[in-house]
């Protein structure tokens, strides 16, 4: 916040105010330096690629002939240098790179139109008189191959550009005679200076091959008609271009993916909301119940409450499924105790159960409910822990002032609790927008009776994420799925760039070091 | 009506209160606890309360195996696949959250956001390419796979301990470097022995993944091989409806056996849990 004589001499409530008031009125312009930012990035990026390029271009011609010839073959200059391992692993790399190049990338290439490919069969060969499998092209290997392989070129051209740049640099050391490293010199820099690299190759080599290359294949994949009757390598699948988001999209014809998506888009983002509120408010409360001063055995409370997140989730909803449904206990007592028939003669239901679990409009209710079971103490534990950093003195000159209970609450505690928990709320939110456990596990005894939502393999009660589930796991309509996946993607990147961008935390982790 | 009187009246109704929220939220495991002492196999749709107790459940459950359950086994296997991705995910967090918090070069800032951007996209989405380049490397369904999915991107998931990093102060670091100690220096000698509780944090976060996670497994594993189940789906596939009035009660047991555990350790990191998504931002 400024530093301006009027913002000190407020008092603390107020403080919160104008702090409140600001956030809002800087919203068009933090907005507005966040594209900025973006595009200073963009600037930075292209600079930097041009100073490599610049260097690159003075090794060419100031180097002398080692330098030269490693352009064409890395490692010479290292040699000349007398860095004769380092030269040696120049060499390699380069060598084994151009071998699968031609060997196997380029070939690969070739089929990456996905078009007069061979699909497998398994036919009768009369020279050995058996069955055999012919010579035949998985489009799924090609595909995932070319990205690899796309990977691999930029990692080898930037090496090849690192290379060079630090052969012209030895260069230079050993014109004006300087000391040249020695190949274990070099190594024990990954301990010091590079201790990062040292670090971070593991951890970026797995996220690389476990998230990096398959969010792209599944991405190219939303054009392609890969699904249930395009399976590799019996069945191929080829390019749709942008056929699969037209279906989504409806476009002129109105498909079932279409109408369903609308609809589970909507439910999605007012399941969101409903579930972060409750749970935020709920919880907060909960907090405030616990904390009071006159409240007896707090840490039992507490721990009463957590011992409900400690158990694993697909034990607990399917649990409270089996007791929601049409003749589980919850109605057997309500039977019992005679509301049921009660209902009925007032002519409220026209069943002989409460449909908590399998009336579309009931279900998600309900799935709304149960959620605040599910979330409550976890929020609960987070206010604690915030409630307690509120400084006291706030409530002390609030009650001189001769606020209520009420109005501290709604006046201190929340505008305390949301400038803390901003960012969470934020995650909080898209992390509702993917809640899987919750919905998937209450919701899939529930089949709907809307045909057209049941033939895509979607239901009132579905999110996105867990139709995108259904389409895959049971459908095999992986082109339909992965155009939901980026769907969620851009909605949640939207959501989160502009809800972060405004609260701008950019300098806050240098702030306690 | 005194003053004390008020505030007396106000407890009662707050202590009850909670006792009313105490039981609704300890319903449905109160109803576990009790159904796994059932004499019966199925679910009951009648009562809450077994008419007659037994440990039958408890002792099915943990030592015997048919062709449908085998918990020791699935007990055996999570163990396993907790234990190494415990191990390569401790090591991996502790790695990119230091190289983030207290290192500085080029493309750090990068990075950061690129994991960010990564992390919207559902997680499932990969899941499906996962599935088929395992079963291209014939793997998939094995304990490997679970293992490798588990861990394999669990760099990512560094902001908590770089929140924890970022307060230990840059001086300390500097004075080792002036005495001449390198980075690796400082990271084991210095950096890790000061931040045990966020090591704690970790450890038992990545070691409770694959007690809880049934989504992934369910991709990865195959389906009726009932030995290489994860505790997970062996439990969830119990509730199946052609299972459920067989071995309902025994199920209700395994949950208790896996839950206690789980409970205890969640008790115990539950500190770090508030600390590490409140994060900084609560002593600013």
């Amino acid at each position: 916040m400024e530093a301006n004589v009027k913002y000190y001499s407020m008092n603390p409530l107020q403080k919160i105010g104008y702090k409140i008031y600001k956030f809002f009125r800087n919203f068009p312009s933090h907005f507005i330096s966040w594209l900025k930012r973006v595009g200073l990035w963009f600037e930075k990026v292209w600079f930097n690629i041009g100073d490599s390029l610049r260097i690159y271009f003075k090794a060419l011609v100031d180097g002398d002939w080692a330098t030269k010839l490693s352009f064409l073959f890395l490692g010479v200059g290292s040699f000349k240098r007398k860095q004769y391992l380092k030269g040696i692993l120049y060499l390699l790399i380069e060598g084994i790179f151009i071998y699968f190049l031609i060997t196997f990338m380029i070939p690969n290439f070739a089929k990456l139109d996905l078009q007069d490919l061979v699909k497998a069969e398994n036919v009768y060969n009369p020279d050995t008189g058996k069955n055999e499998w012919n010579n035949y092209d998985n489009t799924f290997l090609i595909l995932l191959y070319s990205i690899m392989s796309i990977i691999l070129i930029i990692a080898f051209i930037v090496f090849y550009f690192k290379s060079i740049k630090s052969t012209y640099n030895i260069e230079l050391v050993d014109r004006n005679g300087g000391h040249i490293n020695t190949f274990k010199e070099d190594a024990n820099l990954y301990l010091n200076k590079k201790f990062h690299v040292t670090l971070l190759v593991l951890p970026i080599l797995g996220v690389l091959v476990f998230t990096v290359i398959p969010l792209i294949f599944m991405v190219c994949i939303a054009f392609t008609n890969y699904d249930g009757d395009h399976l590799p390598p019996t069945y191929l699948f080829s390019w749709v271009g942008w056929d699969n988001f037209a279906n989504l999209f409806g476009g002129q014809i109105v498909s079932n993916f279409s109408y369903a998506f609308q609809k589970s888009i909507w439910w999605t983002f007012v399941w969101a909301f409903f579930a972060t509120f409750t749970n935020y408010i709920g919880g907060i409360l909960l907090a405030l119940l616990i904390n009071n001063k006159r409240t007896r055995v707090k840490k039992l409370w507490r721990t009463l409450f957590v011992i409900t997140i400690a158990v694993p989730q697909f034990v607990t909803l399917m649990l409270i499924r089996y007791f929601l449904n049409n003749n589980g206990i919850m109605n057997t007592i309500l039977n019992q105790i005679g509301l049921i028939s009660w209902l009925k003669s007032i002519g409220a239901i026209t069943t002989s159960y409460l449909p908590f679990l399998s009336d579309p409009n009931w279900i998600k209710v309900m799935v709304i409910i149960i959620n605040m079971w599910v979330g409550f103490p976890y929020l609960m534990l987070i206010a604690t822990g915030i409630l307690m950093n509120i400084p006291n003195d706030l409530y002390e000159s609030a009650k001189i002032d001769g606020a209520g209970k009420f109005k501290m609450f709604s006046k201190i505690t929340m505008p305390y609790m949301l400038f803390v928990t901003g960012p969470y709320l934020i995650s909080q939110f898209t992390s509702n927008f993917n809640n899987f456990n919750v919905i998937y596990l209450l919701t899939s005894g529930y089949s709907t009776t809307d045909i057209k939502l049941g033939s895509v393999s979607c239901s009132e009660a579905d999110l996105l994420v867990t139709w995108l589930f259904k389409l895959t796991t049971e459908d095999y309509d992986y082109k339909m799925a992965s155009v939901i996946g980026i769907m969620i993607f851009v909605v949640s990147a939207t959501f989160t760039l502009i809800a972060f961008g405004i609260i701008n935390n950019k300098n806050k982790e240098e702030r306690f070091q | 009506m005194s003053r004390h009187t008020k505030l007396v009246i106000g407890d009662v109704i707050r202590h009850l209160f909670l006792i009313v929220l105490v039981f609704v939220w300890l319903f449905p495991i109160a109803w576990l606890i009790f159904s796994s002492f059932d004499v019966g196999p199925g679910l009951t749709y009648t009562q809450l309360w077994p008419t007659t107790w037994t440990l039958d459940n408890y002792y099915k459950m943990l030592f015997t195996s048919n062709s449908v359950i085998n918990f020791p086994r699935w007990f055996l296997n999570t163990l396993i696949v907790a234990v190494c991705t415990c191990l390569i995910s401790t090591i991996f967090i502790l790695g990119v959250s230091y190289a983030m918090s207290k290192t500085r070069f080029a493309s750090r800032r990068l990075l950061m956001n690129l994991s960010m951007i990564l992390g919207l996209f559902p997680g499932f989405l990969s899941m499906i390419c996962i599935y088929f380049i395992l079963k291209t490397l014939n793997i998939s369904g094995s304990l490997i796979a679970l293992i490798m999915v588990y861990s394999g991107s669990s760099g990512m998931g560094y902001l908590i301990a770089k929140g924890f990093f970022d307060t230990i102060p840059n001086s300390l670091v500097e004075a080792a470097k002036v005495d001449g100690a390198s980075q690796a220096h400082i990271f084991f000698k210095i950096v890790i022995p000061l931040s045990k509780p966020i090591i704690v944090y970790t450890i038992i976060t990545s070691f409770l993944g694959p007690w809880c996670d049934f989504v992934f497994a369910k991709v990865i594993l195959t389906a009726g091989y009932v030995d290489g189940y994860t505790v997970a789906i062996g439990l969830y596939q119990m509730l199946d409806k052609m299972l459920l009035n067989t071995y309902f009660t025994q199920f209700c047991a395994g949950s208790v056996v896996v839950a206690i555990p789980i409970s205890i350790l969640f008790i115990i990191t539950q500190k770090f849990y508030v600390e590490g998504i409140t994060g900084g931002s609560v002593k600013g």
